[in-house]
C-alpha cells in the first residue's frame, strides 16, 4: 500500500535551532500518533506535510504528489491546529459552510455536508448559535468538524486533546477512533500524552529533539512490555512465596508485587497464588503505561506520560 | 394529515419502505471538487457578508447599514434641497445657485466613506489573525495572496456600493424633483459617468488603505483608531505646512494630507475647485501630478497588504 505521508530525510532548521533531523518515517492508513515532549518537532513536522513552511533539506510526499507547495493536494487534507482558530460570532453550521467551499466544494453540497459532519461529532442541535458561546469541549469538535468537512483522505491533529479536562478528552479521543473506523478516514494525532497515543493509535512515531527515535505498530510496543501489578491487603511476602513456586517471576514495588513481561497465562497462575498465600486481593491489573518504558530519557517529565487507570478487581 | 392505512396502495408502500436502509452513518464525498477558483469566490463572498453583517448576529449589522443609511440620506436632503429650491425658485435655480450636487457629495460625505473603510475595513482582516482563523485558510487550496485579494475585492465591492448607491439617490432624486425627468436626465447623463468615475476612485482608495492599515495589527479596534489617526494627522500637518510653507514646496507638501487623493479625481473629474480638505496648496500642481499622486497612494497600501500577507508567518 502506497504511503500518505513520506519523509525522507526531512531536515527542519530555524536559524541555529533543529527543530527536525533528517527524519525519515512513513504514515500509511490508519491512526498514527506522533508521540514526543514539546519541541521535539512534531508540530513542525505537521506544518511541513501541510506546506506551511518549507524545509530545509529533504523531501515528503503527500498523498503520493512530491512536497506539499501544490495547491491541489491540500483539498484532500484536514487540518485541525493546536491552538484558537475558530471565529466567535458565526453559528458552526454558517462557519463549516464556508469552510468546505473554501476546500473546494460547491454551495449546496458544502451546507448539507456541514450539517452532516455537525451530526457526526454530535453538534447538530447546537449548529445555528454562535461557536463563541460554546464549551471548550465543543469548540474542539468544531475545529475537528472543520478538518473532516470535506471529506479528506488525511487529517493532521496538533495535539488534539490540549487544554481538555479528563471526560473531555475520552469524548475527543473516541471521536478521533471513530473518524478511522467508521469513516474510513485516516488520521495523524500529535501529543505529548502516552496514554492518549496508546489508546487511540494503531501506529506511533516517536520524536525527540527533532529526531525518529522509534515508529512502529502500538500493539508491538505494549505486548513485549506488559506489566501486572497486584495488590493485597496483608501476608505479600506468602503472596510472592506462591508465585514464586509457580514459576512466575515477580518483584516488590512500593506496596504493591509486580509481574513484569506477563502473558496470558499468568493471570491463571496469579490467582492461583493467591488461593495458596490466602492473601486478601485489594487490586489487581495490567499496568499499561509500557509505552513510557521505551523513553529513559529523564529530560521528559513523568507526570506527561500518565498510565492509563489501571482495572480494579476486588 | 391523511392516512391511508389498509389500501392496497399503503400496504405496497409499506413493504417498499422495509427494504430501504436508512443509512444515517458517514457518507464519503464523490462530488466535485473546484479548488482554488471556489476558495477564492468563497473568501470573497463571506468578505461580502463579514462587511455587511449577514449570516453573523443584530448588533454586527448595526454599524455597517448605519453607515449606508447616513450615505443614502446626505444623498437624500442634496436631492430635496434641489427639489424645494426649484420649486420655490423656479427650475433651475437650484443649478444656478450652485446647490450641493453630484460634484460635492463626497466632499461633504466622504468622511463618512472613510469612516466605514476604518470602521468595517478592518473587520475582514483582524479577527481571522485575531482568533487564528487564517491557519484553516492556509492548509485548505488557496494562497495567502489568494485569500488577501479576495479579501480586498470584497471590500471594494462594498466600498462601490457605499460610494454609487447615494449618488444614484440624489440623480433619481434630482431627475424625479425636475419638472420633465426624462429631460433632466438628457441633459445631465455626463453626471452618470463622472460619479461612476469619482466614486470608484474614492472605493478603491479607502479599500487599500483601511486594509493595509488592519494589515499591521489583530486588533480591529486599534486598526480603526490608527486610520482616522492617520487621517487627521496629515490632515492636521498638511494644513499647518499649507500655511507657513509657500510656492511650490508648498504645493506638493499639500499632497501628504490622506483624506485628499481621492478628492483631488473628484476635482478633477467635475472640473470644480472646492473639495479638497487641507492640501488646498496641492490643487495649483499639474493635472498629472495630482493624478500620479492617486495612484501612488493608492497602490502603495495595496502593495503593503499583499506584501504583508505574502510573508504571513504560520
Amino acid at each position: 500500500m502506497d504511503a500518505l505521508l513520506r519523509a525522507e530525510k526531512l531536515t527542519k532548521h530555524y536559524g541555529p535551532v533543529v527543530a527536525l533531523e533528517a527524519a525519515q518515517f512513513e504514515v500509511v492508513e490508519g491512526v498514527t500518533g506522533l508521540l514526543g515532549s514539546n519541541g521535539a518537532g512534531k508540530s513542525t513536522a505537521i506544518k511541513l506535510f501541510l506546506g506551511l513552511i518549507s524545509p530545509t533539506s529533504g523531501s515528503m510526499h503527500v498523498l503520493g504528489v512530491e512536497s506539499s507547495e501544490s495547491l491541489d493536494v491540500r483539498a484532500k487534507l484536514g487540518y485541525m491546529p493546536e491552538h484558537d482558530c475558530l471565529p466567535n460570532n458565526v453559528s458552526a453550521a454558517e462557519f463549516l459552510t464556508h469552510m468546505a467551499q473554501v476546500s473546494g466544494l460547491p454551495p449546496s453540497q458544502a451546507r448539507s455536508r456541514a450539517a452532516d459532519t455537525l451530526r457526526h461529532v454530535g453538534l447538530f442541535e447546537e449548529r445555528y448559535r454562535p461557536i463563541g458561546g460554546y464549551s471548550t469541549g465543543m469548540k474542539q469538535r468544531v475545529k475537528l468538524a472543520q478538518a473532516l468537512v470535506h471529506d479528506p483522505a488525511l487529517i493532521l491533529l496538533d495535539e488534539p486533546t490540549a487544554g481538555l479536562d479528563p471526560g473531555g478528552r475520552e469524548e475527543m479521543l473516541d471521536l478521533v477512533r471513530k473518524t478511522h473506523t467508521e469513516f474510513g478516514i485516516s488520521l495523524m494525532l500529535s501529543s505529548h500524552l502516552m496514554g492518549d497515543v496508546e489508546r487511540t493509535c494503531d501506529r506511533i512515531i516517536v520524536l525527540e529533539d527533532g529526531r525518529v527515535v522509534q515508529q512502529g505498530e502500538v500493539t508491538g510496543f505494549t505486548e513485549e512490555l506488559e506489566t501486572i501489578f497486584v495488590e493485597v491487603e496483608e501476608r505479600r511476602r506468602e503472596f510472592l512465596e506462591a508465585l514464586r513456586k509457580l514459576g512466575v517471576e515477580a518483584a516488590e514495588e512500593d506496596s504493591a508485587v509486580i509481574i513484569p513481561e506477563a502473558g496470558e497465562d499468568d493471570y491463571d497462575l496469579i490467582s492461583q497464588a493467591l488461593v495458596e498465600s490466602k492473601a486478601p486481593l485489594r487490586r489487581l491489573g495490567p499496568r499499561r503505561h509500557a509505552l513510557s518504558e521505551i523513553f529513559e530519557d529523564p529530560a521528559i517529565p513523568d507526570t506527561q506520560f500518565s498510565p492509563a487507570p489501571a482495572e480494579t478487581q476486588e | 394529515m391523511t392516512s391511508a392505512s389498509g389500501t392496497p396502495g399503503a400496504m405496497e408502500a409499506a413493504r417498499g419502505r422495509e427494504g430501504q436502509v436508512f443509512d444515517l452513518g458517514y457518507r464519503r464525498y464523490d462530488g466535485p471538487r473546484e479548488g482554488r477558483n471556489r476558495a477564492r469566490l468563497a473568501v470573497y463572498k463571506d468578505g461580502l457578508r463579514i462587511s455587511l453583517g449577514l449570516g453573523r448576529g443584530g448588533r454586527a449589522k448595526i454599524l455597517p447599514w448605519l453607515f449606508v443609511g447616513v450615505a443614502i440620506l446626505i444623498g437624500l436632503i442634496f436631492a430635496l434641497i434641489a427639489g424645494a429650491v426649484d420649486r420655490v425658485a423656479g427650475a433651475g435655480t437650484a443649478e444656478a445657485a450652485n446647490l450641493p450636487s453630484h460634484a460635492d457629495y463626497y466632499t461633504g460625505a466622504g468622511i463618512l466613506l472613510f469612516l466605514f473603510a476604518a470602521v468595517v475595513g478592518p473587520e475582514l482582516l483582524c479577527p481571522d489573525r485575531h482568533n487564528g482563523t487564517i491557519h484553516l485558510y492556509l492548509v485548505r487550496p488557496l494562497t495567502s495572496v489568494d485569500y488577501v485579494l479576495a479579501r480586498f475585492l470584497a471590500f471594494m465591492t462594498v466600498m462601490l456600493f457605499v460610494a454609487w448607491l447615494p449618488q444614484i439617490v440624489l440623480l433619481a432624486g434630482l431627475a424625479f424633483g425636475a419638472p420633465q425627468p426624462a429631460e433632466y436626465l438628457q441633459d445631465n447623463w455626463l453626471d452618470i459617468p463622472k460619479f461612476l468615475a469619482a466614486g470608484a476612485a474614492m472605493a478603491v482608495y479607502t479599500t487599500g488603505m483601511g486594509l493595509a492599515v488592519a494589515a499591521f495589527t489583530t486588533r480591529r479596534g486599534y486598526a480603526s483608531v490608527g486610520l482616522v489617526g492617520l487621517f487627521l494627522i496629515s490632515q492636521f500637518v498638511a494644513g499647518a505646512l499649507g500655511e507657513t510653507v509657500t510656492g511650490t514646496a508648498g504645493e506638493w507638501l499639500g499632497l501628504i494630507s490622506l483624506s485628499d487623493p481621492p478628492l483631488h479625481i473628484n476635482e478633477l473629474v467635475f472640473q470644480v475647485d472646492d473639495s479638497l480638505n487641507a492640501g488646498q496648496a496641492a490643487r495649483d500642481l499639474p493635472t498629472g501630478i495630482r493624478i500620479a499622486a492617486y495612484f501612488v497612494f493608492t497602490l502603495v497600501p495595496i502593495g503593503v497588504l499583499v506584501g504583508r500577507y505574502k510573508r504571513l508567518s504560520v
